[in-house]
């Protein structure tokens, strides 16, 4: 049990007091938020810890439940630059990337960037884009670069995607292929808030909006060095184990289960959530608490008799925890 | 008995292991290994035990590789055919072929109690009739026919215990392995699992626990090797406790035993021409714990065979005070009286031995021929030994350990001829022994157990050292028995005690037949004898005296001093007149069929009236205070197999490791420590509350019984010690001692 030699991402481990420190801006970060956004207190947490663990975010859900409005409030919380694409059937790639432009004055091409090139980017509706401009952003999200001309250039760090798609109007829209929700870390679903909830929304949405005097509390480099404790945090073998043994069970009991990308995923995703609750270590509630953001848009299921989150479910109930 | 019903009855399949029909199997072993180590046993007195180990091996081999093809009618008179094909042998190899009526009455004889080893050539008897047995038992046993395999070694095991020959630590191994055989073989062919054999550990264990308090073999006691630890109460060797019980009361084969007292009763008078030893019995064959007399008695019918070369004539004539089973001459008897010449029997070494008893008044005269050789003529004898001789006198177990004829090389090796040799041995035991009544039987081998291990013995243990050493330099020499001169009354009259019985040495030389040796210390045995006559004389015990002993020992004058009969009179100290050394008692009580001398336990009185015998040792336990032999050893594991299968029956032994486990816990590592403490914890909380599932977090399951603040700090510690890879000395020290606190002492 003392097998300490193996954190997931090497280096030197996290201490106590560079946890405390990301805990407090992650802390920060969600209180801010929460100035905007009524409930979803969890949904928000999750997307902290998957930026905390260099994740990218889908949120799924009918129109109105505030996705782009929960991704705008993140974005604001941090100093950096946050751009927004629409997704529409005619964007094309090069909307996204950015185009090189000729210079009359000059007489030479110069790289005008595309919405990409941001700290936090919102990417509303992917799924009314057609692929090739969907893989464009796809690209940029696994490769922290994007090419434009044959030239690659990088993107500012941290980098973050988050997403929205709908769920309706499922005719008009060009679904996300499995191979490429994989690149999400999380698929988030935030759902209609509950009754009070939503009377106290309105009553704070009424007039200004709030996320309109959001300030920023955090800076980028503070969220770098969170982001560097978090890759930091203590993943003993026990957990690691733990973790493989849920993925084979999702391939056991689903036609496509989680591949390890899916496994390293929900680890990434278990470190941020470890530093959220101010630990420099992953316990198995962690996996257990990711696990189910991190698995079900990894699982095909292929009888209409369960679910990729039943299959999920069913695993953490069903797996031994040692 | 038809063959095979199943088609898994046939074959070995030994590519799947079944653990039932293993120990089915097993416990054939068990009970072919008990016999196998009677045989063994044998084997080992007599000499080469690789052949009978290949002859073993070989048969085991073809019963294996057989079982599967051959029918089981072919297997059975192969078997039969081994053993008499065996049989044959032997008779075959015997020395002079005997007629078959006393080959019955030897069979019968075995039959009730007379040792194997006594049998001629015993050797060759073991290796003719051993396989036979041996194969069928394990050809039926691989067939899965447990029950006739039991039968067939169960019946060997049987003989050998008629003939006395299996201890009964031996034998009940035998048995144990037959139950194990035939309850585990019943599961095997009905398929049961082996769970279903618990109870019959359970039983097992009773049975041996049983058995250790109440004898299985009531029959005699037994005589070979493991009995020694008298697994039984007492042992043999019930009428042990005096040296001439020990060495008198049967007569073809002496034991040695732990110590012994004196008897000062008077047993018989002798009237003779010389003094000598009145010897009763002399024994060839040498078994590492006792001596046995090969070969069977037959009447006396006429004169025996003088020795080869020169002796003169002594007659004797012994009357007996007490009853007498024995017949006692001075070596070597040429021809015996009309008064017992009906009754008198010869031994197979020419000894003579009466068939009855001589009663009190009773006459006996024995002429005999008693070598006469100088220390010259003995040296220059040489050893051109007849073959039969040097075969029958120089044999040792192979068991022997080498130590034995490294240091009597040692010791001798500066004597040239066998008759230095034999002197240098006969002083130098006198001089660097004491003598000694009060002593512990050594376990495994007495000759080398007394040379490097003891310090003091009596006159059996000297004896028997001497022969052995002397046959590691292949000098043929035999164990005699019989009485010292005794008391002289009257120039030619003695009278013998209880205490004059004596075992001593006999050497044969080529041309003069067999000479006596006496390497028992003569000073301190007749101070132990005198003190016992003394005490008993004070007691006022009327039969110890004659009316002629006593008061004055008779003195031959010097030109009465008989001539030196043998070359003793080179050694002052044993040949003072009169101070001849004192041997102790003799008779046979009750000469039923039983012909041995048995080896007695450690347990022995000390003569009420001698306060120098020491009870010492034998406040020991069953198994006598020794290690416990390997037999003994098995036996005790299996008890305690089935006290462990019991208790796990009952479940004492789960409830008692959780109890004790609950409580205590050593101190390890910091991370072993909260990991422990955190089991304790989940152990308590299981019977509180409930288990946690296996697939709950531990903290998952804290919340969902709702445990108290102690609880979730433990499973915090417990936490980072598991997942952090670190916790610290003080923080596991915390959490053992919270979930002391959580237990108490009265908790689970």
């Amino acid at each position: 049990m003392t097998d300490t030699d193996t954190p997931v991402s090497g280096r030197q481990e996290s201490t106590v007091e560079d946890v405390d420190d990301a805990q407090t801006v992650v802390t920060r970060v969600v209180d801010n938020v929460e100035q905007v956004i009524v409930g979803h207190h969890n949904e928000i947490e999750h997307i902290l810890t998957a930026l905390l663990g260099k994740g990218h975010i889908l949120l799924e859900d009918v129109p109105g439940v505030g996705k782009t409005m929960l991704a705008r409030a993140i974005a604001q919380s941090f100093e950096g630059s946050f751009k927004r694409v629409q997704f529409t059937p005619d964007l094309l790639p090069s909307d996204v990337t950015g185009v090189n432009i000729f210079n009359q004055k000059t007489e030479e091409f110069e790289f005008r960037p595309g919405p990409v090139f941001a700290n936090v980017v919102l990417g509303d509706e992917i799924n009314r884009a057609p692929p090739k401009t969907q893989s464009a952003l796809l690209e940029a999200m696994e490769e922290q670069q994007v090419t434009v001309d044959g030239e690659s250039r990088t993107l500012p760090q941290p980098f973050t995607v988050i997403a929205t798609q709908n769920t309706v109007e499922r005719d008009r829209t060009y679904e996300l292929p499995m191979a490429e929700l994989d690149r999400f870390m999380k698929k988030l679903h935030l759902g209609y808030p509950e009754t009070d909830e939503e009377t106290e929304m309105l009553d704070r949405i009424v007039g200004e909006h709030p996320i309109e005097e959001l300030e920023s509390v955090a800076t980028l480099e503070d969220l770098q060095s969170a982001r560097e404790t978090t890759a930091n945090v203590t993943v003993e073998r026990s957990v690691r184990e733990y973790v493989t043994r849920l993925s084979q069970f999702t391939r056991r009991h689903a036609e496509l289960g989680v591949s390890p990308r899916g496994g390293l995923a929900v680890l990434q995703a278990a470190q941020g959530r470890a530093v959220l609750e101010g630990r420099e270590y992953v316990i198995p509630d962690d996996v257990q608490t990711e696990a189910e953001v991190v698995f079900p848009h990894r699982i095909r299921t292929s009888t209409d008799e369960t679910t990729p989150r039943a299959v999920v479910e069913n695993a953490l109930e069903s797996v031994r925890v040692e | 008995m038809s063959t095979g019903t199943r088609s898994r009855d046939l074959g070995v399949d030994l590519a799947d292991f079944d653990p039932v029909r293993t120990v089915a199997l097993g416990g054939i072993a068990l009970l072919v290994s008990a016999y196998g180590s009677v045989f063994y046993h044998f084997i080992d007195v007599t000499g080469q035990p690789l052949a009978f180990l290949v002859v073993g091996a070989i048969t085991l081999g073809a019963a294996t590789s057989l079982s599967s093809s051959l029918r089981l009618r072919w297997a059975t008179v192969v078997a039969v055919g081994l053993l008499g094909a065996g049989l044959t042998l032997y008779v075959f190899s015997l020395p002079r072929q005997p007629p078959i009526l006393p080959l019955m009455t030897d069979a019968i004889a075995l039959m009730t109690g007379r040792s194997l080893l006594q049998v001629t050539n015993v050797d060759l008897w073991v290796l003719g009739v051993a396989p036979g047995p041996l194969f069928l038992t394990w050809y039926l046993a691989l067939r899965r026919r447990y029950v006739a395999g039991v039968v067939a070694g169960g019946g060997t095991l049987g003989f050998l215990v008629l003939t006395g020959d299996a201890s009964n630590v031996t034998t009940l191994l035998g048995v144990v392995g037959g139950i194990v055989a035939v309850a585990v073989g019943d599961m095997d062919r009905r398929g049961d699992s082996l769970q279903a054999a618990e109870p019959l550990a359970v039983l097992l264990a009773a049975l041996i626990l049983l058995s250790a308090v109440a004898p299985v073999v009531p029959g005699g006691p037994s005589r070979t090797a493991d009995s020694w630890s008298s697994f039984q109460t007492g042992g043999p060797g019930v009428g042990g406790g005096t040296v001439e019980a020990n060495l008198v009361e049967a007569d073809n084969q002496v034991g040695i035993a732990g110590n012994l007292s004196l008897s000062p009763e008077v047993r018989f008078r002798v009237e003779s021409d010389a003094e000598s030893y009145w010897q009763i019995g002399t024994f060839d064959r040498y078994t590492g714990d006792g001596w046995i007399r090969t070969g069977s008695d037959h009447s006396y019918n006429g004169r025996l065979d003088a020795p080869p070369g020169q002796s003169r004539s002594v007659e004797q004539t012994y009357t007996a005070v007490d009853d007498m089973s024995v017949l006692p001459a001075a070596w070597k008897p040429v021809s015996v009286g009309d008064d017992v010449a009906d009754r008198a029997l010869v031994t197979d070494l020419d000894g003579l031995d009466i068939d009855g008893t001589l009663s009190s008044g009773e006459t006996a005269s024995v002429t005999s021929r008693v070598p006469v050789a100088s220390g010259e003529q003995l040296r220059s004898a040489g050893t051109d030994y007849p073959s039969s001789v040097a075969e029958r006198y120089t044999r040792l177990p192979s068991s022997t350990p080498d130590r034995v004829g490294d240091r009597t090389e040692r010791i001798t090796a500066r004597a040239d001829t066998p008759y230095d040799t034999a002197r240098v041995v006969e002083r130098w035991l006198e001089n660097n022994k004491e003598y000694s009544l009060d002593v512990q039987r050594p376990r495994g081998n007495v000759a080398d157990e007394f040379l490097f291990e003891m310090d003091a013995g009596y006159c059996t243990y000297f004896a028997s050292t001497m022969v052995v050493m002397l046959r590691t330099q292949d000098i043929p020499a035999r164990m005699a028995v019989g009485y010292t001169p005794g008391e002289r009354v009257g120039e030619d009259e003695w009278v013998v005690r209880g205490y004059d019985a004596h075992a001593w040495v006999e050497v044969y030389f080529p041309e003069v037949g067999w000479v006596r040796f006496d390497p028992t210390p003569a000073g301190p045995r007749q101070a132990a004898e005198q003190q016992e006559l003394t005490s008993a004389r004070e007691n006022n015990r009327t039969d110890v005296d004659t009316n002629d002993t006593g008061t004055s020992e008779w003195t031959p004058t010097p030109t009465a001093t008989p001539a030196p009969l043998t070359p003793r009179a080179e050694q002052p100290a044993q040949e003072a007149p009169g101070q001849v050394t004192v041997p102790e008692r003799i008779t046979r009580p009750g000469s039923g069929p039983e012909e041995n001398v048995t080896i007695s336990s450690p347990s022995v009185t000390a003569a009420p009236t001698n306060g120098s015998g020491g009870g010492g040792d034998d406040a020991s336990g069953p198994f006598g205070g020794r290690p416990p032999t390997r037999e003994e050893t098995t036996l005790g594991a299996i008890v305690l197999l089935g006290l462990v299968v019991g208790l796990r029956r009952t479940g004492v032994t789960g409830r008692a490791y959780r109890a004790v486990w609950l409580r205590y816990q050593p101190r390890k590592d910091p991370e072993t420590d909260a990991e422990r403490a955190f089991e304790r914890l989940e152990y308590l909380l299981a019977e509180r509350h409930r288990p946690r599932r296996p697939e709950e977090t531990p903290r998952q399951y804290l919340a969902a019984i709702g445990a108290d603040e102690r609880a979730t700090q433990v499973a915090y510690v417990r936490e980072r010690a598991r997942y952090a890879g670190q916790v610290t000395r003080e923080e596991a020290d915390e959490a053992v001692s919270l979930v002391d606190e959580i237990v108490g002492w009265r908790g689970a």
